[in-house]
């Protein structure tokens, strides 16, 4: 368990500026989770930590160690990869014992061990097993098993449930979440998946472009969003995020006027870009006493326990949630109640948040 | 129906094609001359041929003269055997045997031919079963080469002319200095891997000695026994070229021509090409070395023709113009050797070098000898040869017992 | 009926198109084949006009011929001596070509290094005889750093020549084997590398436990490959050594070729040929099954 510090972090190829000055502080057996669309440099930040990938600027320090010169196997982390790269030859006995026979522990220990791990992600029966009998879900937990029997300080995921259907994918997000709980490690976690930065983080970490675009807990990043980007990226379905008008009594939006409380700082018909989520916009019969405006309703999607409704605003497609069992009609326009107290202002210029 | 329409086209096409085919033919020439030549001269000859005879092409196929015994032979067996033939004396036996070869008595015979027989060089005349097979483009003795520079550097004025002197200079130019030698042994089992009848035989002769009785094998006896000593001696003492048995024809020439060694017993031809890649170096030639005995092997360029061949009328009128007095003058100079073609002998004698008028004195006056063509395996025979005396050398195993090694081995073969 | 026919037809049509090359194809491989076979089964051939029908009288030749035995050993040696060294430099070779430098100092490395493979037998021999030979640059490097006191005659020397004529066949030959492995290796997902260095692997660890493993059936395959070439590789040997000094380096194909051309003999040389292809047949039904398994 240790503190992994990551200041002012820079990698250049060649000309090219891949990561612009990343600073993350990770408390001891914190989950933080890196999660940007692709190219963010979230996965090139893990490769640094990991040793995989030289450092161009800045530090990386985990424990008290500064570790830009280490190798990676000095740095005391495991990790797994996102095809999990299982050594094919090899049986996952001793893929799992492979890092413990270069150590050369004694093979008493080693057996203890690999043992140890492979009954707590119930591999034991495949032990004898090569890769290739594997389903994906097995070879995940092999790869998994692979770092858990040495007892990093650290572990690195990089994008780790990318290639699992997607049923799978929610019982090996589940299993991680457990195993945290129990091995209490520090683990950095690369994904492009929100729900799995949402469901797994105690911190998330959101990159855009080499940069962080904001960090903090899953509840901050979710409800209280600094940019456009993230308030964009995190969430399903996305925020809703439209271009209005300020006016005297709240906003326009096409031809709609809808009636809210807007910042201080804005003045009538400044520009704004205002977010609100889907689930803040209901039917206007749910929500008696919330700002309506009566829309042209164009498709339902049917979820079971809700639905979502795609509707019309001026020139913006917007989401709308109802429950699953009311009635609506496509095509027809009905009136939609809007939750502004949960409405986020964003400066259509910076994309800031204006609080 | 179909059957005689076919027969038409087919008898068409032969209407066809036949006058074509008597109009002009076509010969090839398959040889290593050209090869061993550097100025195109051959390429000329042919040209001047058909010149002379519009009616005939000559197609000059040039092998290295390793290959060439074996194209005869494989050629000959899948049918698409060269019309003209150059053949080396030692062949002809084996090259009998498989009926390769055209008797030419009935050629020899014509009236109309552009030379007299009796003015050929007459080894390669001499009948095997009745016949003769062959006549000579050229002809030329062994001789010794020799660097003059390395002669008097190890402190000599002149030739080693006789073995002792011989066993005397080598060694002396051998101590010279590293990389130098005092006489080159191309023992190579490596093709044609004929070094032994390059170097020892023109040896033995000189001795007085032969290898054959008749047609039988006659390898154990004194005098070769006492050259083989001649040999080790030599080598014991350092004077032969390290590495004899990995030591190829060619490089034995190279490493004469790069100045370093001091001997070469080889054809007399190899001065045309030691004096135009290294005009610096001091060369002479000189009769091998003897111990009294004026018996020198000798050596030719031979022309036969294929007894497959459906062009022999063509193949002779092309063998008769190269046999012609003046054509074989020009032959005989381009090559640096004699003529085949005795006749010939003055217009080659005019504007000689001096090297080729000193092969033109042993010719005159020495007795030539010429075993291997009698030998029904000959190629088989010189590789025992190579062998054995490769053994000697390494001291696996001395003079006599070599001697002996290879006339049983010899035997088996003829048996 | 007529379906049937017509489904016949269609069928047929691909292998009517293939015909062509079938029958010359089958006509270059089975006629040379049939008539050594046949070769072999008389007293003499080619040379001699009216053959005579010996059975397999020449087998029984070659069985009791120490000869026979001793170019059978030579090519085992040679043949083993030649993978093995083929293999190791070859992947050696592979691994410091695959290394990760400049792309145009790594292009240029590659195409020096596929040099051998280009020249011809004679050139090759030609060089290797100039280089190996006493006065040659082996010699003279050899004795200035000591190592040797005179200078060897490398093809010369029975006891040498055999090493001599496996050196010359190594690098003769290792381009090809290092050229797959080049490609094998770059099928290797980089993510193993990475993981092997982080469980701790330094260089041998990784070889041994990533790229052999990942490269084992293109050895397999590649070595087996070599291993028919090899056996009956013959301009090589003859041009270099042939076969000496004495009988030193003679091989299966010298052999051959000495008793067709050297010593007339075609039907006992037909008899060793129909030897190495039975052997070399063999080989190739292994490499085929490989081959097979691997699809």
């Amino acid at each position: 368990m240790s503190r992994i510090e990551i200041r002012n972090l820079v990698k250049m190829y060649g000309a090219h500026q891949a990561l612009h000055g990343i600073d993350i502080s990770i408390q001891p057996g914190e989950f933080c989770v890196l999660v940007g669309p692709s190219g963010c440099g979230k996965s090139t930040t893990l490769r640094m930590v990991a040793g995989l990938e030289t450092i161009s600027g800045g530090e990386i320090a985990i424990g008290e160690r500064v570790v830009n010169g280490l190798r990676p196997k000095e740095r005391g982390i495991a990790m797994v990869f996102q095809n999990y790269a299982l050594y094919p030859a090899k049986t996952v006995y001793n893929n799992m014992a492979f890092s413990l026979q270069l150590s050369r522990m004694p093979k008493p220990e080693i057996d203890r061990r690999v043992r140890e791990v492979a009954d707590i992600l119930e591999l034991t029966p495949l032990l004898e097993r090569k890769p290739g009998a594997l389903s994906g879900g097995q070879r995940q937990r092999v790869a998994m098993g692979r770092a858990i029997v040495r007892d990093p300080e650290v572990f690195l995921f990089d994008e780790p449930l990318s290639n699992l259907d997607a049923k799978l994918r929610g019982q090996m997000r589940a299993e991680i979440k457990r195993l945290h709980q129990r091995l209490q490690n520090t683990i950095i976690y690369v994904t492009h998946d929100q729900v799995e930065a949402m469901t797994l983080a105690d911190r998330i970490v959101i990159m855009r472009d080499g940069k962080i675009e904001q960090q903090g807990t899953p509840d901050a990043i979710f409800h209280d969003p600094d940019t456009v980007f993230v308030a964009g990226f995190m969430g399903s379905p996305p925020m809703n995020l439209v271009d209005c008008m300020v006016t005297p009594t709240g906003l326009k939006l096409g031809d709609s006027e809808i009636a809210c409380a807007t910042p201080d700082g804005l003045r009538a018909g400044a520009r704004v870009i205002c977010g609100i989520r889907p689930d803040d916009i209901r039917p206007a019969a749910d929500q008696p006493g919330r700002a309506t405006a009566t829309v042209p309703v164009d498709l339902i999607e049917q979820l079971g326990t809700e639905k979502l409704v795609h509707f019309r605003a001026g020139q913006h497609s917007m989401i709308g949630k109802t429950g699953g069992r009311v009635d609506l009609a496509e095509g027809a326009p009905h009136p939609l109640a809007f939750d502004m107290a949960h409405a986020y202002f964003f400066d259509p210029d910076t994309e800031r948040r204006i609080r | 129906m179909i059957k005689t329409r076919f027969t038409a086209l087919a008898l068409a096409a032969a209407t066809a094609l036949t006058p074509l085919a008597a109009q002009a033919a076509e010969i090839e020439w398959l040889q290593w001359f050209a090869a061993e030549n550097t100025d195109g001269f051959y390429d000329e000859l042919v040209a001047d041929f058909e010149a002379k005879h519009p009616d005939i092409t000559v197609k000059l196929v040039t092998q290295p003269f390793g290959k060439v015994r074996e194209s005869i032979v494989t050629d000959n067996a899948i049918g698409v055997g060269s019309d003209v033939l150059g053949l080396n004396m030692p062949w002809t036996k084996e090259f009998l045997d498989i009926g390769i070869l055209e008797p030419l008595d009935e050629y020899l015979a014509r009236d109309d031919n552009s030379f007299a027989t009796s003015d050929l060089v007459e080894a390669p005349l001499g009948k095997i079963d009745g016949h003769t097979w062959m006549v000579p483009l050229n002809a030329f003795p062994f001789v010794m080469h020799v660097n003059m520079g390395l002669v008097r550097q190890a402190g000599f004025d002149a030739p080693p002319a006789t073995w002792e002197e011989l066993a005397e200079q080598a060694g002396a130019i051998s101590a010279l200095e590293d990389g130098i030698s005092g006489i080159g042994m191309p023992f190579s089992s490596q093709p044609p891997s004929n070094g032994p009848i390059l170097t020892f035989l023109p040896l033995l002769y000189a001795h007085g000695g032969r290898i054959m009785a008749d047609t039988t094998p006659n390898f154990d006896n004194p005098e070769v026994v006492a050259t083989l000593q001649f040999l080790k001696d030599m080598n014991d003492a350092g004077a032969i070229a390290p590495g004899a048995a990995s030591r190829t024809g060619g490089v034995d020439l190279e490493e004469f021509i790069a100045g370093r060694t001091g001997f070469m017993i080889s054809p007399g031809v190899h001065s045309s090409s030691i004096t135009s890649r290294n005009p610096e170096l001091e060369y002479t030639l000189v009769r091998v070395p003897t111990n009294g005995e004026t018996a020198y092997r000798v050596h030719g360029w031979e022309i036969g023709i294929a007894a497959d061949s459906p062009n022999k009328d063509a193949a002779w009128t092309f063998v008769n113009y190269l046999l012609s007095p003046e054509v074989n003058a020009r032959a005989a100079k381009a090559a640096n050797a004699l003529p085949g073609n005795l006749a010939a002998l003055d217009a080659v004698r005019e504007g000689a070098d001096e090297t080729l008028l000193k092969q033109m004195e042993i010719l005159s006056g020495d007795t030539p000898v010429e075993e291997m063509r009698q030998s029904p395996k000959a190629a088989a025979s010189w590789s025992v040869m190579t062998e054995e005396i490769q053994a000697m050398l390494r001291g696996d195993q001395s003079p006599e017992e070599a001697a002996a090694a290879v006339q049983a081995r010899w035997l088996d073969l003829a048996g | 009926m007529t379906t049937m026919l017509r489904q016949m037809t269609t069928r047929g049509t691909p292998y009517l198109f293939l015909l062509p090359g079938l029958v010359i194809l089958g006509a270059l491989l089975s006629v040379p084949l049939y008539k050594v076979v046949e070769y072999s089964l008389y007293d003499n051939v080619i040379v001699e006009r009216n053959p005579t029908f010996v059975g397999l009288a020449n087998y029984t030749n070659l069985m009791t011929d120490p000869g026979y035995w001793s170019a059978g050993f030579n090519t085992v040696v040679f043949t083993v001596g030649s993978v093995l060294g083929h293999m190791i430099v070859g992947i050696g070779l592979a691994l410091l070509v695959n290394a990760d430098i400049a792309p145009r100092a790594r292009t240029f490395f590659r195409s020096m290094l596929i040099l051998p493979w280009i020249f011809t037998a004679v050139v090759v021999a030609l060089n290797w005889q100039l280089l190996l030979n006493p006065f040659g640059l082996i010699n003279y490097m050899l004795q200035w750093m000591g190592l040797t006191s005179e200078p060897l005659d490398w093809l010369g020397d029975p006891d040498l020549a055999m090493w001599s004529l496996l050196l010359i066949s190594t690098w003769r030959g290792y381009p090809f084997i290092m050229v797959s492995f080049l490609s094998g290796l770059q099928t290797v997902p980089r993510e193993l590398y990475e993981a092997a260095e982080i469980d701790g692997a330094g260089f041998w660890h990784k070889f041994w436990h990533v790229t052999l493993p990942q490269l084992k059936p293109v050895i397999f395959g590649v070595a087996l490959l070599d291993l028919i070439w090899t056996f009956q590789l013959f301009p090589l040997v003859w041009l270099s050594t042939g076969g000496g000094p004495g009988r030193a380096t003679e091989v299966l194909s010298t052999l051959t070729f000495r008793l067709a051309f050297v010593d007339f003999q075609f039907s006992q040389a037909a008899t060793v040929a129909v030897s190495i292809l039975i052997i070399s047949a063999a080989f190739t039904l292994l490499y085929l099954r490989n081959e097979a398994r691997r699809l």
